[in-house]
């Protein structure tokens, strides 16, 4: 496109990944971030805090986020409060957003319904073969460190931030969100799994809000993180979660409980943050505070384990996984919210052979990048949390756009 | 290059500008049927280059624009947590990243080429960083608006200390006439040797001061009142005007034909006076904002009558260009958001010499942003939204 032949290459290459282990005998991906893209927002709509980035079948680049309890009443939603304390700008974008390659709002929908239970805070998003779309829900919000709210000294409670109810357009002009009181009666803590069509007509939800149940559970999750079908669509692997410390494996038709596995024995799993399933059948699951991806087979043998940024503490490092768009998925990108940076792992060995990202608000940059995808054609799209509240997309170097 | 050098090459710049302008304004007058031209601005999506030593920024709270064209912002980097900052804690929790130093100063390619501020011995650093404006001699002034701030600071630019003007804790309202009421921003007038400064967060007025000795020469409130700190409740647009500025007093700048236009930002309007502080007009800008207020900073055009005017508004998001002998609103862009172009708490803008816009978020916006200049435009759209380049 005409747009990046306007940016001058020396500043583009500040942007670009850099190789970082040269152990690696096959160099790793390079990629360079698309500062244009996705399209602004149509309405003043705005992003939340995105949980959950997915690509699907068609390239379409789909997005939830935290909407109206991730916006800052006072500051940053003027028109979605009661009273508006802005004439337009700005209000909550649905929860789940539907983009085309090119960067075009197609459709949004989300919120909650009488058929099922909107989560209290979504985690991640997986769209399967059939179109079908499927969001964990993960809350209450995964927020490590309340300094990170008290230190924009603002009215953001951990009863507000814990306790609001829905989000999305649906409650838009109720006055609520954070940083205004009183909070809402908290709602049930999160515990289960939603599966929707790609125009967001429900379909089925495992497990139940209010109900959570522990590591040995058939029926219930609590606070799962992540979900993932499996390529041939009968299977969909819940990373949970948040709180369990566990893979649980359904039948993606029915819901029905079909086997779950914890880490083995010195090498339990921290928060379970992603599942992920290769096209070779092998699952791999961010062991986000131990700073670990594990690889198991789809019955829970382990295979092996990578280290990632090792010294990470705090919220830990490998918070999603995406495979590389090569038939054999050599590469696994790692998205660390901690370090601001996703690293590239050959599939292999697990070993890490490069990275890109920084922290900051800028093009290329990260604030809490905790989701990761890819397309046919090997872009990379990235989700960000907390105040990151952004998509972006990093193309391969050297690929026509 | 002497300052006098300096000046007048800077003076030279100004009348070619404004040549240029006038061919241009004649050109986009020719095209457009019925004939708004106004500046036009696209963002520079890739400006300013990666911040060295994994350095991050905090709230934004000020920039200016020295005669060098480089760039200079004030940020909070007290105020960035420990999921953003994680490798200042101690002991670090990851790699990335660093809070960088208050102070930052970029070349026009984007690139820091100066960073310094903090507490020290000798002057009192402000409990929060405000405003920041560099003067004709090369100084750099910084407001600062919390607490007990009271006070300004100058330094030189390579951020020697050189004078501190009030002192924390000690102001006395609005008709103090030695300290501030966390002031938030200062204007130098090089003519006169004059700073004004918007006092403040805490007091309501404009204050005028010998820029070299700090001595009080005059101060006044809104329409040119006596100030008077009486709270007169939140701001409503449904209500006559009130008689005072409410706080924040956000910006005094006096324009090159000698009228301060002062930000009264909850009350949503711009006043402005002689400098002798004789009230001369007022005018509103998105009357129905309520909280933080539309008026946040002033910046004028950079031909030398300051044809255009233009206005940061944080709370609706966006930058208002204005005919500054009318005071119509043009045109405006930006939006809500947090991509190239779009803000989160606009918080303040300088122009360059060549007309390029830069901009700062607070709150969590955290960005210095550059808008290019590309000349006089006819107005196509009242809201332009984000101006993404073409």
């Amino acid at each position: 496109m005409q747009r990046t032949l306007t940016i001058p290459a020396a500043a583009l290459a500040i942007l670009t990944a850099g190789a970082l282990a040269p152990s690696a005998f096959q160099a790793a991906p390079t990629l360079q971030v698309d500062p244009l893209w996705p399209k602004p927002l149509p309405n003043h709509w705005l992003l939340g805090s995105v949980t959950g980035v997915a690509v699907d079948a068609r390239d379409h680049i789909w997005v939830v986020h935290r909407g109206y309890d991730s916006m800052t009443a006072r500051t940053e939603i003027g028109a979605a409060t009661t009273p508006k304390t802005a004439d337009e700008c700005c209000v909550p974008a649905p929860p789940v957003l539907e983009f085309d390659a090119a960067g075009t709002l197609i459709s949004h929908w989300g919120g909650p319904g009488d058929k099922y239970e909107w989560p209290v805070s979504p985690g991640g998003i997986a769209v399967d073969g059939k179109g079908n779309v499927w969001i964990a829900a993960a809350g209450p919000p995964d927020i490590p460190g309340s300094a990170n709210a008290s230190s924009r000294g603002r009215a953001a409670a951990a009863t507000t931030t814990t306790a609001t109810t829905t989000g999305g357009a649906a409650t838009a002009g109720q006055g609520r969100g954070r940083g205004t009181t009183p909070a809402p009666p908290p709602k049930p803590q999160d515990a289960h799994v939603l599966k929707f069509s790609r125009t967001g007509q429900f379909l089925l939800q495992i497990g139940k809000a209010g109900a959570p149940g522990g590591n040995d559970s058939t029926t219930a999750l609590n606070r799962p993180a992540g979900v993932a079908v499996d390529p041939t669509g009968a299977e969909v692997y819940v990373a949970d979660g948040f709180v369990n410390r566990r893979v649980v494996v359904f039948d993606a038709a029915t819901g029905a409980y079909k086997r779950h596995w914890s880490g083995r024995q010195g090498a339990e799993f921290g928060s379970v943050s992603c599942a992920k399933v290769a096209k070779d059948g092998t699952v791999y699951v961010c062991d986000r505070a131990n700073n670990r991806v594990q690889a198991f087979d789809k019955n829970g043998a382990f295979l092996k384990m990578g280290v990632v940024a090792k010294d990470t503490r705090g919220t830990g490092s490998v918070w999603d996984v995406a495979f590389s768009n090569d038939p054999q998925q050599r590469y696994l990108y790692v998205a660390d919210g901690h370090d601001q940076k996703v690293f590239i792992l050959r599939r292999d060995t697990l070993e890490t052979v490069g990275s890109f990202g920084d922290g900051g608000r800028y093009p290329g940059t990260f604030y809490s990048v905790g989701s990761v995808a890819v397309d046919s054609r090997g872009n990379v799209y990235t989700g960000e949390t907390l105040e990151g509240k952004r998509v972006q997309k990093f193309v391969p170097r050297g690929a026509g756009r | 290059m002497t300052t006098r050098a300096i000046l007048t090459a800077l003076v030279a710049v100004l009348l070619a500008l404004g040549l240029v302008e006038r061919r241009l304004e004649r050109t986009a007058a020719a095209q457009a049927k019925p004939g708004v031209v106004a500046p036009r601005f696209e963002v520079d999506p890739l400006w300013p280059k990666r911040l060295p030593k994994n350095w991050v920024l905090g709230q934004v709270i000020g920039v200016t624009v020295d005669a060098r064209d480089h760039v200079w912002i004030v940020h909070r980097d007290n105020l960035l947590g420990a999921n953003e900052a994680a490798a200042s804690e101690n002991p670090p929790t990851a790699s990335c990243c660093v809070k960088a130093p208050p102070v930052l100063e970029f070349d026009p390619a984007g690139n820091v080429v100066g960073h310094w501020g903090g507490p020290a011995e000798g002057y009192d650093w402000p409990e929060s960083n405000h405003g920041i404006t560099i003067d004709h001699k090369d100084n750099v002034w910084i407001g600062a608006n919390v607490g007990t701030d009271a006070h300004l600071l100058k330094f030189t630019r390579a951020g020697k200390f050189l004078m501190q003007f009030g002192k924390p804790g000690q102001n006395k309202g609005s008709n103090d006439t030695e300290n501030f009421g966390r002031p938030a921003k200062i204007f130098v007038d090089a003519r006169t040797n004059e700073a004004y400064i918007a006092d403040g967060y805490s007091n309501k007025r404009v204050v005028v001061i010998d820029a070299d000795t700090g001595k009080f020469k005059r101060y006044w409130g809104a329409y040119g009142n006596k100030p008077d700190d009486t709270s007169f409740g939140n701001y409503d647009p449904n209500v006559p005007p009130i008689q005072q500025f409410r706080t924040p007093v956000h910006c005094a700048e006096l324009s090159n034909d000698g009228l301060v236009y002062v930000c009264d930002r909850p009350n949503d309007r711009i006043q402005i006076f002689t400098p002798e502080g004789k009230f001369v007009k007022e005018v509103f800008v998105a009357k129905n904002t309520l909280g933080d207020g539309s008026v946040w900073d002033i910046a004028f055009s950079k031909d030398p009558q300051q044809k255009y005017l233009f206005l940061a508004d944080g709370k609706n998001e966006k930058i208002y260009v204005m005919l500054r002998e009318t005071m119509e609103i043009l045109t405006t862009f930006g939006a809500g958001g947090r991509q190239p172009g779009q803000f989160f708490a606009v918080h303040s803008i300088a122009l360059d010499s060549k007309g390029n816009m830069y901009t700062v978020e607070t709150y969590e916006g955290r960005r210095l942003q550059k808008f290019v200049y590309k000349g006089l435009a006819p107005v196509t759209k009242m809201d332009q939204g984000t101006v993404w380049p073409k």
